[in-house]
């Protein structure tokens, strides 16, 4: 395939083969309890250096509580795929957690001042090329071809190649596959071998969870292997791909999960103030590095009243239930 | 008849929304202007139209406007949809041809509608002012049949050459600059809304042309907020103002907090005058 013109992004070298030995070494097809707390998902998947992903972003089914546990566990120099996300770096860069970042789009607070002070690396993409690389890491591939990125500064700066079609003999674009060390996805439903559902608009769940050689699941329920084989239509995410359940009811706050509760407003509005205002060292402080684990922030520093009202201001209900 | 007064997004938002077919489809920005546009044409002249969001829902019938934030229920901006879908889902509808129009809003576009969403001042490695980066505005530019832009008639945002591409307008303005860079055929930007005029592009040359001027601005007064000469088409038509109907929706049911339609200045027409 003649390549008529290459991005000079940095990007990882896809390998399929390596994901495929992980997987076959790594991957457990036994039917067994990976239910474990967010502390030991996070000690045991996430190492120094990872490559790290998630689905959703913290307004919406985002894994907001194992961020939390990523950064109250100092993990460092983290690669982070930033997809649809809004404070979601932003808390990572403020728990110097992160080296470097593949952007698709981010909300522009800490993020930016980052970037412009050049404390972070970066490479450019878009959010549906992010997807996009996650789906060919997904489908065992080292890159698939795309209408869009050609001709622009992100293909510039980015690991696209221009190449020549062989069967064609016209102009496309390929990107490089993206399997992530690390994928957190937070769902409505999962039972204790990983076997999870995720209701509403999708963004990425199956392909962030599948590219992965470690994933780790939270969950607002758990649910018994029956109830999953009652529905098996429902299932996202089967258990193979997964490497631990964290049982996590509210594992989106301050973000929203829409069927079940709504964003605490005043809580985002604090994120937001403290990302431009660069005093997320200290609203971590308060919300992350002060407390042992999620449950103990939650119950001490929100309280149920305050969650009881989250899931009443939630009054959709329509298509976020089995 | 008395007169009327509204914002400079107010006035965006109803041309654009003027733009709507019933019968066409569109991949909109998730928030803001571009989904308010969208919104206020359903509510007015085009009820049933097809519209996506890059998080894969398909033809909401949304609550309020504020897709990534709401203030009530989590689910409003998605409720009633045709399909909960997936990212790359959008992607492969509109890379087969699917997707009419994208409505995008920028920091910057130039004369060949290419526009720029990533940095503003210095250079890529040491940016001035960073901004969020291309989002999903670089497969919408790429792979819709046509772009509409939503840009603020600023000399500092209508520019000779952005200083980034983002995403992609007619690149150089060389023919067939964009297929040769691997984009699908036929495809490129389509308007231009800012404040006070709407823009083209010229066939031949893929140059920005200026086709209406709003009944508040003057040609000067348009040239004079542009970084470059646009072609100018003749003659030039005039761009209808608001109507109440669409401001009064606006203000009391699209975005009863004001957050977005209240942003820039104020404009104030009297037709008897």
């Amino acid at each position: 395939m003649e390549v008529l013109a290459s991005g000079t992004g940095s990007y990882r070298m896809p390998d399929p083969d390596g994901h495929r030995e992980w997987v076959r070494t790594h991957k457990s097809r036994e039917l067994k309890s990976k239910v474990m707390s967010a502390r030991e998902a996070v000690e045991r998947f996430v190492g120094d250096g990872d490559y790290l992903g998630y689905d959703l972003c913290m307004v919406r089914r985002g894994p907001v509580a194992l961020y939390r546990e990523i950064i109250r566990q100092r993990k460092r120099n983290l690669w982070l795929a930033v997809r649809f996300s809004l404070l979601d770096p932003a808390l990572f860069i403020a728990g110097e957690c992160v080296e470097g970042i593949d952007i698709g789009w981010f909300s522009p607070g800490t993020t930016s001042r980052a970037i412009e002070q050049g404390k972070i690396k970066y490479s450019e993409w878009s959010n549906s090329a992010m997807v996009y690389r996650q789906l060919a890491g997904a489908m065992g591939l080292p890159f698939l071809p795309l209408r869009y990125l050609g001709g622009s500064d992100v293909f510039q700066r980015s690991g696209t190649k221009l190449v020549r079609d062989p069967y064609t003999s016209k102009e496309i674009c390929i990107i490089p596959a993206l399997n992530l060390d690390v994928a957190l996805v937070h769902v409505y439903q999962c039972d204790e071998y990983g076997n999870a559902r995720v209701f509403g608009p999708g963004l990425s769940p199956m392909e962030t969870a599948s590219c992965a050689r470690k994933l780790i699941i939270s969950t607002e329920e758990i649910v018994s292997n029956e109830e999953i084989r009652r529905q098996p239509h429902l299932t996202t995410i089967p258990y193979y791909m997964v490497d631990a359940v964290v049982h996590a009811p509210f594992g989106s706050y301050p973000g929203s999960m829409p069927g079940l509760y709504g964003i605490d407003t005043d809580a985002i509005a604090e994120t937001a103030v403290a990302d431009r205002a660069g005093t997320l060292g200290e609203y971590l402080e308060k919300w992350v590095y002060g407390f042992e684990s999620d449950e103990e922030m939650l119950d001490k520093l929100v309280g149920a009243k305050k969650l009881i009202a989250l899931q009443r201001k939630e009054t959709i209900k329509e298509g976020y239930q089995a | 008849m008395s007169g009327i007064s509204f914002t400079q997004a107010e006035y965006i938002i109803c041309a654009v929304a003027n733009l709507i077919e019933h019968d066409k489809s569109y991949w909109v920005a998730i928030g803001g202007q571009p989904l308010m546009s969208v919104m206020l044409a359903r509510r007015l002249h085009a009820p049933d139209v097809c519209f996506v969001v890059e998080d894969g829902t398909v033809s909401p019938q949304p609550t309020t406007a504020s897709a990534l934030i709401p203030p009530d229920a989590a689910g409003a901006p998605y409720y009633r949809a045709i399909a909960w879908k997936d990212m790359n889902t959008m992607s492969f509808n509109c890379a087969m041809g699917y997707y009419d129009y994208g409505v995008l809003d920028c920091l910057e576009v130039d004369m060949y509608g290419n526009i720029n969403s990533s940095f503003l001042g210095g250079d890529w490695e040491h940016p001035q002012r960073r901004f969020g980066g291309a989002g999903g505005a670089n497969e919408i530019a790429s792979m819709c049949w046509r772009t509409i832009i939503l840009a603020e008639q600023e000399k500092r945002r209508y520019r000779k050459r952005v200083q980034f591409i983002t995403s992609p307008g007619y690149l150089d303005g060389s023919p067939e600059a964009r297929e040769r860079a691997g984009l699908p055929v036929g495809t490129g930007p389509y308007r231009v809304v800012s404040d006070m005029a709407t823009f083209g592009f010229d066939e031949e040359t893929k140059r920005m042309k200026l086709l209406a001027l709003t009944p508040w601005a003057t040609l000067d007064e348009v040239l004079q907020e542009m970084d470059f000469e646009p072609l100018i088409a003749e003659p030039l038509e005039q761009a209808p103002p608001p109507t109440e109907e669409q401001l009064t929706i606006l203000r009391s049911e699209i975005d009863p907090s004001g957050r977005s339609i209240g942003r820039g200045k104020w404009f104030e027409y009297d037709p008897g005058k």
